[in-house]
């Protein structure tokens, strides 16, 4: 709870910070205060005490609680990671506070108890990045992705209210708690239009974490976007929106989980080939990584489709969102930092291998562990995701989701090969600034480091 | 939530959405078969405060109109709030006071905001 009212409140002093001509002062403060929110929210884990405040609608129990802690990390990093984007920027104040306005939103969907705070934290989290992903406002790409993105997501937010009123109707209760107490309640009683609000809820979530077939708007939203926008929207808002999905799915639908296993095994199935297919033929580099977010999203999803049977779910989603988003952030600083002169495509990799010999090895360990290959952290991610999915009727998923991971490797490994075995254009070094520096060593360490010793940070999420 | 809701309990709503429609309905359709109908062409030109209209509507105007549109909006829903503390406001004590307070203090930090990001000043 105090890492929320934190985040907030660093939100609103963002705004402040030109006005009070605190502007220079506005990254150390941040990330202070980020720190500081990391922190109290350890704290309140360690203490292992959670209550529900504002009417039983918001309670950071444990499984939030380890959620908001990998925002918060990926948060951190990624702040760092953006700063010399934003830096030059007459306009970093507003575009500081609409970044940690999103976190406020993805840290209450980590939390809610109450189809409400599910909506303002959806809604929190979603608007501030409509305007994030048009701020190159001279660029037509970021303009039409921020308008696909505003009309598309408007549009998945319909899908949810709707959703949420039927449940409303069929169970008279906003609570998660009680609407579970209502299904179990009526068993097989319940009204039909209760599943089709279920299946509502369930297309706007897909929507929200871009699972095929409501995709479409994740690859020109990716690319168009400025790229550490980009980097922030596959980390921080997914695991958000994960957390969420898994929070709903499992307390709130988990009593009719056969209404809505089907669908979801499906959208896994769909999002697995399609990503990892359209993927494959991209020459953009963002535009790919957009494709490899949905076949990530594919994976995590698969927790969700084996919830309930014990609490390895959850530590197999906590590592996943935590090697994905760490992962995530090495590549997209990498990328950021090669495509600075406008060149998106995979040739901008032509040569790093010696242009920045430090730069291409960090890009290898962040591909690797995307793609799943062994001693890092992709690996373990997809590893203990498999573990869970074996208990479940959904073996033929684990066979499709092996066979396009292989496809996964192939585009995974263009970079790889760009980097190093083809013949730069140019010979003068790129420059990377000594924070970015920092924090791609960091990741890349943590990457090895998670893949290295799995279990000990599988134990740490252990309830 | 009362249970002892039946649909009935609506009917009120239904009759004053029947008489509502009702009226325009029948005031539009009476006047348009009662009246008199002289077309001139000045009658059927877009009447704009006397001045005579002349180009297209679809012209791009300053983005600063949009703004105004939008504070507006962001104001109008704040007193929107105001109104159920209002009539509750016995009931809710104290804690009401403060949580109303509270958030019209963040209304103001964004007021401030947009004053100080010049929003509203209309000449450079």
């Amino acid at each position: 709870m105090k890492g929320l009212l934190i985040v907030s409140g660093l939100g609103i002093l963002a705004m402040m910070a030109e006005i009070f001509k605190f502007k220079k002062l506005l990254f150390p403060l941040v990330l202070l205060g980020i720190l500081g929110a990391y922190v109290a929210n350890f704290m309140e884990w360690n203490s292992g005490f959670s209550i529900a405040v504002f009417d039983n609608m918001i309670a950071f129990d444990k499984v939030a609680l380890a959620f908001s802690g990998v925002i918060l990390a990926t948060a951190f990093f990624w702040f760092i990671m953006a700063n010399d984007y934003f830096e030059d920027m007459p306009t970093v104040v507003d575009h500081f506070s609409l970044v940690l306005f999103a976190l406020t939103g993805a840290l209450m969907l980590t939390a809610f108890k109450n189809m409400t705070t599910l909506f303002l934290g959806i809604e929190i989290m979603s608007i501030p990045l409509y305007v994030l992903a048009a701020s190159k406002k001279k660029d037509v790409k970021s303009n039409e992705a921020g308008f696909k993105y505003l009309i598309m997501g408007s549009f998945a937010s319909g899908f949810l209210l709707f959703g949420i009123a039927l449940v409303y109707g069929a169970t008279g209760s906003f609570d998660l708690m009680e609407i579970r107490a209502k299904i179990s309640e009526m068993g097989s009683g319940m009204p039909s239009f209760f599943y089709a609000g279920i299946i509502m809820m369930l297309i706007a979530m897909l929507f929200k974490v871009s699972a095929a077939p409501f995709h479409f708007w994740a690859p020109d939203v990716y690319q168009g976007s400025p790229t550490v926008i980009t980097a922030l929207m596959s980390t921080v808002v997914k695991t958000a929106a994960f957390a969420a999905i898994l929070r709903l799915f499992m307390i709130a639908f988990g009593g009719v989980s056969e209404s809505w296993s089907m669908v979801l095994a499906s959208v896994i199935a769909l999002s697995l080939v399609i990503a990892n297919f359209s993927a494959a033929v991209q020459t953009n580099v963002k535009r790919t990584l957009a494709f490899s977010s949905i076949s990530h999203a594919a994976f995590m999803l698969m927790v969700v489709l084996a919830n309930l049977r014990s609490n390895a779910t959850l530590d197999a989603l906590l590592y996943y969102s935590l090697a994905y988003s760490i992962g995530s952030i090495a590549a997209f600083g990498i990328i950021y930092n090669v495509t600075k002169n406008g060149d998106e495509t995979f040739d901008s990799f032509n040569g790093l291998g010696k242009r920045n010999p430090l730069m291409a090895a960090c890009m290898v360990v962040a591909m690797l562990s995307l793609a799943g290959i062994p001693i890092t952290a992709g690996f373990f991610a997809k590893y203990f995701v498999f573990t869970t999915m074996i208990g479940t009727g959904y073996k033929w998923l684990l066979i499709l989701a092996i066979l396009t991971s292989a496809v996964g490797v192939y585009y995974y490994f263009k970079v790889i090969i760009a980097m190093y075995f083809k013949q730069a254009t140019t010979e003068e070094p790129v420059t990377i600034e000594l924070s970015q520096k920092v924090v791609m060593i960091l990741t890349t360490l943590f990457t090895l480091a998670l893949g290295a010793v799995p279990g000990f940070v599988a134990e740490m999420f252990k309830f | 939530m009362g249970s002892t809701n039946t649909p009935t309990d609506y009917l009120p709503i239904v009759l004053m959405f029947i008489v509502a429609l009702g009226f325009v309905v029948t005031t539009m359709v009476a006047s348009h078969m009662l009246g008199p109908k002289r077309k001139t062409k000045i009658k059927l030109d877009s009447f704009e405060c006397g001045i005579e209209s002349h180009g297209n509507a679809r012209l791009p105007f300053s983005i600063k109109y949009f703004l105004v549109a939008i504070l507006f909006v962001l104001f109008d829903v704040e007193v929107i709030f105001m109104y159920p503390w209002a009539v509750n406001y016995k009931e809710l004590g104290i804690v009401g006071v403060i949580e109303v307070f509270s958030f019209i203090a963040l209304l103001l930090v964004g007021f401030y905001y947009m004053l100080a990001k010049k929003a509203v000043q209309w000449e450079d």
